[in-house]
């Protein structure tokens, strides 16, 4: 066997708050290895890759890189001794073009390459991936599966040794992302190592050569492609709670009882963040206690949907009725106060304070309307959620900054559905979630809905997701909302063509 | 093996206070070096400031800057930088003037009770309203207007400072001011501050501690006021719903938006409560010391509205360490122009034909203070670590 390209050795990291995220872990890549890191929520993969990438200190150990140890101060040291990472979140300037990005972080590391160079290398690299993105398109104007490749093409110009992907390709399409496997897979032959970082095990058994598992900051399994199967990884990860995770339907479709219109969507069409038609003359409701899943691809025009939905986005024609009430564009507070719970997209962005605690972040949703804030109250309605979805650490005085993002999420949507009592709107509910954790919330929405007569929106990058849990779905594809389908009978190619055609 | 800076785990313990404290020290220690450098004695130098922190006469400023303190601290809990404490304690002085000299304009040395403390209600009243609406115009401009708020207070100061000028100039000159441009003294009724005699006794000890009592109980009006101010603000800040709104706009005005908060009318509310805190103490100010304003009119507040900036970040918002902080800055003003008029620091100074740069050097030990304080902010979040 070969040795190792990178090592890490032994790593400790304890982050303010005295949470520990790593304790004493050590992991090899090989060259021309494939290798998955996967864990639950709030398991330390990311604060792992961080430490690999500069971004974090750690605490204790070592990083050792083509058998010397090295240190690692920077992203930039990182990215100049062959370590590039590409996040979840593409980290693109929007207002430039596909080639003015490239050229910048080129010249950043003090390498300097022509536009022409660039223009071609990138033609090359996206005609073999199959993706067509036109090199002089301003980075707005182009979808997320773009932007990533876009990331991924200039990690690849970096000229990286290791490339690490952060949950990178985890909201690419199914036929994307096999696209995107055929060339990492090229380019680790080339004797160079790709990790990917992943919460979803489908995807690391598509492709890994090594799978290591982490849980709760420590490493509980190194296991290679010959020896891994699904149920194994999940009870490294989860333990006990593997025996949870279910993709199988919680009922059939309309199976519970279902009331009156209380989302009511006519014709509406919104702009979206560059003055396009994001939503293009949508039509839909959903009444007390259904479930309404929107599948589609990311930059569709969810988002901008949902937000209009809500009161967030100007609706630019159209109407949205809440419970017989026009609300069409009277702010945000309305729907609010007419029982909507809102998930949106990015929740770190736009759904928590992060200098705040819990117990802040809880009171200023459900304190809205008392001019003195119950405290009290506030704290134990936030340790009930803490303990209902099992938000760790388990501490309400926690500020949410020091959260890991899956336990961010957890508190996000725990206040929500705990909020909602006519309507939930949500966007990626268990985005960022695990599997143990994603099936919990699936299972509470379902709850919520039959229980307490919610009607429930949501849109999800994540077919699975909407098949398991929506009485009826449609698909968005550029703005137009087709559908309603039966999720059951209705062929998942069928489904899954609407989606990218 | 290395060494990397890490952030703390946990803030280090008593931190405020040992960085507020350890700033004073080191700004000192550099303030006398200087001192030294160009020739001056640094054992006077330190006794006068060392002094300085047990000297009655820091009382006032003391006062002052603690209300102003808090004025600002509410303003930048929500990330809303209001430098314009001047402005808005200036136009909260024009409206008490006008009710105090114009309005109720007495010649009396006595009226009964009730009207003096009638009056001066109202007029304290008056300049909270008129400090709320300067600062909450600047909310206006700031929110729907999207005009950064820092030239927008800037701005507002010097237009709040020449509508007293002209005011000063022309309507409210006082009938008893021999030509100068200023206004009639208050009239005694409305005098707040509590004349207190007392006699020395040549002992530093029992003087000094006589003089703080003698300060205390010329300003109880200030005190009682102060005290107010203090729950005012840990309770706005820790109990209200307003609080908690101001507070998540100064962390994540987006998620304020997405919970269905008016963003636009938190940004005004927020800086009418800091103006109106400014209002209450510019009318304290002029009831119980200043007495009359007179042109230029910046010249009447000694830079209190921008000491209160340094006031604020000293306790790094932390509504306890307000007073602390205002306290070491009332002390560092007043030793460092008790230091600028030090036979010794004069002669230096004519020595060097820099005569008339006693102000830069006044200034000097504030920036001394000030870079330390920065460097130890820094060390109280992060720490030096070696790894292995």
């Amino acid at each position: 066997m070969s040795s190792p390209l990178l090592s890490v050795a032994n790593i400790t990291k304890t982050f303010p708050g005295g949470v520990v995220a790593l304790d004493e872990v050590s992991m090899d890549f090989h060259p021309g290895e494939f290798t998955v890191i996967l864990g639950e929520n709030g398991a330390g993969k990311s604060t792992l890759v961080k430490i690999m990438y500069g971004i974090y200190t750690p605490d204790k150990g070592s990083i050792i890189l083509k058998g010397r140890e090295v240190e690692i101060k920077s992203s930039l040291d990182a990215i100049k001794k062959g370590i590039v990472m590409v996040s979840q979140i593409p980290q693109l300037v929007d207002r430039l073009t596909v080639v003015e990005n490239i050229s910048l972080s080129l010249t950043r590391i003090g390498m300097f390459e022509t536009m022409t160079r660039v223009r071609r290398f990138f033609k090359e690299v996206s005609e073999k991936i199959g993706i067509k993105v036109n090199p002089d398109a301003k980075v707005w104007s182009l979808t997320y599966t773009q932007k990533q490749l876009i990331e991924i093409t200039r990690a690849i110009l970096l000229d990286a040794m290791v490339l690490i992907l952060d949950e990178a390709l985890t909201y690419l399409p199914m036929e994307e992302r096999r696209k995107f496997y055929v060339y990492l897979n090229e380019f680790k032959e080339k004797g160079r190592s790709v990790i990917l970082i992943t919460h979803k095990i489908p995807e690391a058994l598509e492709i890994a050569d090594k799978i290591y598992v982490l849980r709760r900051g420590k490493l509980v399994g190194a296991l290679d492609k010959a020896s891994a199967n699904i149920d194994k990884i999940r009870d490294l990860m989860f333990g006990e709670a593997a025996k949870t995770i279910t993709y199988e339907r919680f009922t059939k479709p309309y199976e519970t009882p279902i009331g009156d219109i209380v989302l009511n969507i006519r014709n509406l069409v919104v702009e979206g963040d560059y003055g396009e038609i994001a939503v293009n003359n949508v039509s839909l409701s959903v009444r007390a206690g259904e479930i309404i899943g929107i599948a589609g691809v990311v930059g569709n025009g969810q988002r901008e949907l949902l937000e209009a939905i809500v009161g967030l986005r100007r609706v630019r024609e159209g109407r949205v009725i809440i419970d017989n009430h026009d609300v069409t564009n009277k702010g945000v507070k309305l729907t609010r106060e007419s029982g909507v719970g809102f998930i949106p997209d990015q929740p770190l962005r736009y759904a928590v304070s992060a200098d705040n605690n819990i117990v802040e972040n809880v009171a200023a949703l459900f304190s809205r309307k008392n001019f003195v804030v119950n405290w009290k109250s506030m704290r134990e309605l936030s340790e009930k959620l803490i303990n209902e979805y099992g938000i760790y650490p388990p501490r309400p005085e926690m500020h949410v900054k020091l959260l890991s993002g899956g336990n961010i999420m957890k508190t996000v949507v725990s206040r929500e559905l705990e909020y909602a009592s006519k309507a939930l709107v949500a966007y990626n509910p268990t985005r960022g979630l695990d599997e143990a954790t994603s099936t919990f919330v699936r299972r509470k929405m379902k709850e919520k809905a039959v229980n307490s007569k919610l009607a429930v929106l949501f849109a999800s990058e994540d077919l699975d997701e909407v098949l398991q849990l929506s009485d009826s779905l449609y698909v968005m594809n550029r703005g137009v909302l087709y559908g309603p389908f039966d999720p059951v009978s209705t062929p998942r190619s069928k489904i899954e063509e609407l989606m990218v055609v | 093996m290395r060494i990397v800076l890490v952030r703390r785990k946990k803030p280090l313990k008593y931190g405020g206070l040992v960085v507020a404290l350890l700033s004073l020290l080191s700004g000192i220690f550099v303030f006398t070096i200087f001192a030294w450098l160009i020739g001056v004695n640094p054992y006077p130098v330190v006794e006068t400031i060392v002094t300085t922190f047990i000297f009655p006469g820091v009382v006032k400023d003391f006062i002052i800057l603690t209300l102003l303190g808090y004025a600002l601290l509410i303003a930048f809990k929500g990330a809303l930088w209001n430098i314009g404490a001047e402005g808005q304690m200036h136009m909260a002085f024009l409206v008490s003037i006008y009710i105090t000299l114009i309005v109720f304009f007495t010649t009396e040395k006595s009226l009964p009770l009730y009207i003096s403390i009638g009056v001066i209600l109202l007029s304290i009243v008056a300049a909270v309203a008129a400090g709320a609406l300067w600062g909450g115009l600047a909310g206006v401009i700031k929110a729907y207007a999207g005009v950064d708020e820092v030239p927008v207070t800037l701005i507002l100061n010097y237009i709040a400072y020449f509508i007293g000028d002209i005011l000063v100039y022309g309507p409210f000159r006082g009938k008893y001011v021999y030509g100068y441009a200023r206004t009639d003294l208050i009239p005694d009724p409305y005098k707040l501050s509590i004349p207190v005699q007392r006699q020395l006794s040549g002992n530093a000890l029992i003087d000094t501690v006589t003089g703080y009592m003698a300060e205390f109980a010329t300003y109880a009006v200030w005190l009682v006021a102060l005290i107010l101010v203090l729950i005012f603000t840990y309770w706005l800040l820790n109990k209200s719903n307003i609080g908690l709104r101001i507070k998540i706009l100064g962390s994540n005005p987006d998620y304020l938006v997405s919970l269905g908060y008016d963003v636009r009318k938190t940004m005004v509310l927020t800086f009418m409560l800091s103006g109106a805190i400014a209002g209450l103490t510019a009318a304290l100010y002029y009831h119980g010391s200043l007495y009359r304003i007179e042109y230029p009119l910046e010249y009447n507040t000694a830079s209190y509205g921008y000491l209160a900036i340094l006031v604020a970040w000293l306790s790094m918002l932390d509504v306890y360490l307000v007073p602390l902080s205002a306290y070491i800055v009332s002390a560092v003003i007043l030793g460092s122009q008790r230091v600028s008029s030090l036979p010794s620091v004069r002669e230096a100074f004519t020595r060097l034909q820099l005569g008339g740069a006693e102000m830069a050097f006044k200034l000097l030990m504030f920036g001394s203070i000030l870079l330390a304080y920065s460097i130890l902010r820094f060390i109280q979040d992060y720490e030096l670590k070696v790894v292995s």
